[in-house]
């Protein structure tokens, strides 16, 4: 999709106008989402990330050279980020890797320049991180433990059960007027907690027991979430991004959970990450061009080189 | 032709410091090989060394790292929340590792409630014996105490051996010990500079010499890797500087150290934990009475968290990263630490007040969480890399 960079901005002056076209990559667990920058030209794509991520990388980035209408001889920089950041490759454009917790950082400062508090849930993570509202990087951050429990894994975990669409999950949850209790910490046993309260309901009101449990589900992920945040501080603006972005359900438990608003965007906050890699690469791509020309800045690459030397075995 | 001299005495230096790793592989198949003396494992840093030698007993601590194999034998006998190296160490008795499956005997000086109980489990492959550590480290009586009971192990170490462990020689091993613990001490210092020639990951195999090598062949080998390391030009440039503080990184847990160091290219340059530097901040005595002077050496160590007050063990992190000049703080606690999932409050706000990042990790055996630990690292190296107004070189590919 093609976007005008002044109507994805909240307000304030687009800061991002590039002389050539860069592109950010995000790799997630779930879900692909690349962003081309060209000029204020803002291009979008979106897939499910394959098995190999190299080839889901390649399908994004040939999206973007078709729908912008450019050569891969173009892209003056790539940046990845997220889950596959590290097994991409590239040979004849610069790449560079950025994480995804300073991807969306960017991503999100971008769109909503006020930015100071970022909720992001991805497909297998969560993370809360501070940001810097003068330059768009991050200040403190904190990031779910290796468990699926308050991450887009859960939901998805849950919506099977039910057998309810993931992406109607959340309004189906908007439904209910008694959210079922899932105390659980852990996805595994949240999974057998659904379970066993789905049987327990019966069969002619299974449409209300699956909204009450869509409920319960949504509000247990909330409270992992507002734990993560607990930690970073909530500050005003607080950003919603990643995929459960999109989860109205969610959007609107996380709010009561954490008692205060989010700040809604213009653009479609599954593309924070790209959106933050596509930055990079284009500051990325600023600075190498700045190595070449100040002597400063090649004197500080020497030091650095010759600070690697004796340990190159 | 300086670069190229320099490049000798580098790759002597990382040459010795391979032989020193090699020597203490060796010595652990030595163990296992040796007829005819006792051998004796120990599993905490209060556990005087010195009388150990002075017994004449071939002795290592219990500091391996489990695999996940490992840690399930462990959990055998333990609840899931006992943290991966309490497991380990049971695991290893239950899966008749031939190193652990060697020793005759185990101390344990009372360390963490969760060691006493895994003490406890070990009995039934192996004879332990458990004695008390005092956890008021400034008391008088508390000292007196720890005396009493250092004379109690000794007094067993005579017992297990057939022969009396003799006053004499405990001072003469005082001696030995506290210039191992001052060498390690001063290799380490070796990092204060911008420029640290040798790596986190390095020091703690020499670490692991303290754990596993008698004495003497202890002093001998580091004295000749401080020799090459003192020879070392230090190169100019100043790499990302990082301080790891918690719980304990035992031998083999080296993920961490992994990512930062090789993939990242930061270098941990002190590390404030119980398999770190530790026990090398404190001198026992070389007069008098040794089993006092034993007494208050150990106690006067930097402490564990679970000594009082915390604060001590607080302070003496705190003023290790202003004395390495860190540029961040890792607080790594193993997960279901007791002592260290608790006080990590205590010891964040020290570093906070320094204006130091701090990066939270609660750690484990497992090897399924490399992404998600990785991705954290590297963030937070990203974060201070960005504080430092300049974005490494490093992390630029085809640039």
């Amino acid at each position: 999709m093609k976007h005008q960079a002044k109507d994805i901005i909240n307000e304030g002056a687009w800061k991002f106008t590039t002389t050539v076209p860069v592109v950010g990559l995000d790799i997630g667990s779930r879900g692909s989402k690349a962003i081309l920058l060209h000029g204020d030209d803002v291009f979008t794509v979106l897939l499910p990330t394959g098995l190999y991520m190299q080839e889901t990388a390649d399908e994004l980035l040939n999206k973007l050279l078709q729908t912008s209408g450019l050569e891969r001889s173009d892209i003056a920089a790539v940046v990845g980020t997220g889950y596959g950041r590290i097994s991409l490759k590239y040979d004849d454009i610069p790449y560079r890797v950025v994480t995804e917790i300073s991807c969306h950082a960017m991503g999100a400062h971008a769109v909503i320049p006020k930015t100071r508090t970022i909720i992001d849930i991805g497909g297998q993570d969560s993370k809360a991180i501070k940001v810097d509202r003068a330059t768009g990087k991050v200040v403190e951050f904190v990031m779910n433990d290796k468990c699926a429990a308050g991450t887009g894994r859960f939901l998805e975990k849950a919506a099977a059960i039910l057998g309810i669409d993931l992406r109607d999950l959340g309004e189906i949850a908007l439904k209910s007027e008694k959210p079922a209790q899932v105390s659980s910490q852990c996805a595994v046993f949240a999974e057998s907690e659904v379970i066993s309260l789905r049987a327990r309901g019966a069969r002619e009101n299974l449409q209300e027991i699956s909204a009450d449990i869509a409920a319960g589900v949504h509000t247990s992920t909330a409270r992992r979430v507002h734990n993560l945040l607990g930690r970073v501080g909530i500050e005003p603006d607080i950003v919603f991004t990643g995929g459960v972005s999109n989860n109205v359900g969610m959007w609107k438990v996380l709010e009561e959970e954490i008692g205060a608003k989010f700040t809604p965007a213009k653009l479609d906050l599954i593309f924070a990450g790209a959106l933050g890699a596509a930055i990079h690469a284009w500051k990325f791509f600023a600075s190498t061009h700045e190595v070449k020309r100040t002597k400063k800045h090649v004197a500080k690459h020497e030091t650095r080189e010759e600070a690697r030397l004796p340990n190159g075995e | 032709m300086a670069n190229e001299a320099r490049d000798t005495t580098w790759q002597a230096a990382k040459l010795n410091l391979r032989e020193f790793a090699k020597l203490v592989d060796d010595e652990q198949q030595s163990l296992i090989d040796a007829k005819g003396t006792k051998k004796v494992g120990y599993i905490c840093n209060y556990t005087p060394v010195e009388l150990l030698n002075a017994a004449g007993v071939r002795h290592s601590r219990l500091v391996k790292t489990g695999s996940p194999k490992t840690v399930s034998a462990g959990e055998l006998y333990t609840q899931s929340v006992f943290c991966d190296f309490t497991k380990s160490c049971i695991g290893f008795f239950q899966e008749d590792d031939p190193f652990y499956k060697s020793f005759d005997k185990v101390y344990n000086f009372h360390s963490c409630s969760t060691m006493k109980r895994a003490s406890e489990v070990i009995e039934q492959f192996v004879p332990v014996k458990l004695l008390n550590l005092p956890k008021l480290r400034s008391s008088q009586d508390a000292r007196n105490f720890f005396r009493e009971e250092i004379i109690n192990f000794k007094d067993d170490l005579g017992e297990l051996t057939g022969t009396r462990v003799q006053d004499e020689e405990v001072r003469r091993q005082i001696t030995i010990y506290n210039r191992a613990r001052a060498l390690l001490k001063q290799i380490s210092e070796l990092r204060k500079g911008p420029y640290p020639v040798i790596s986190g990951a390095e020091f703690l195999d020499l670490v692991r010499g303290y754990y596993y090598l008698p004495g003497e062949k202890l002093v001998q080998a580091l004295e000749q890797v401080q020799r090459h390391l003192e020879g070392i030009p230090v190169p100019p440039g100043r790499p990302l500087r990082l301080m790891i503080s918690g719980s304990i990184m035992a031998d083999g847990d080296r993920r961490l150290l992994n990512i930062l160091e090789n993939e990242l290219g930061a270098r941990v340059v002190i590390e404030d934990h119980c398999a770190g530097v530790r026990p090398f901040y404190h001198r026992v005595a070389e007069a008098g009475d040794p089993y006092r002077a034993l007494a208050n050496g150990y106690l006067d160590q930097a402490p564990c968290a679970r000594m009082k007050p915390l604060e001590d063990g607080v302070t003496f992190s705190g003023k290790l990263a202003r004395e390495y000049s860190v540029d961040g703080v890792v607080y790594v606690y193993l997960k279901f630490c007791a002592c260290y999932g608790v006080s990590k409050k205590e010891f964040i706000s020290e570093f906070q007040k320094q204006d130091l990042p701090i990066l939270e990790i609660s750690s484990d055996y497992s090897e399924s969480d490399y992404g998600q630990l990785k991705t954290r690292i590297e963030a937070f190296v990203e974060v201070l890399n960005e504080r430092g107004g300049t974005i490494s070189h490093e992390q630029y590919v085809n640039a």
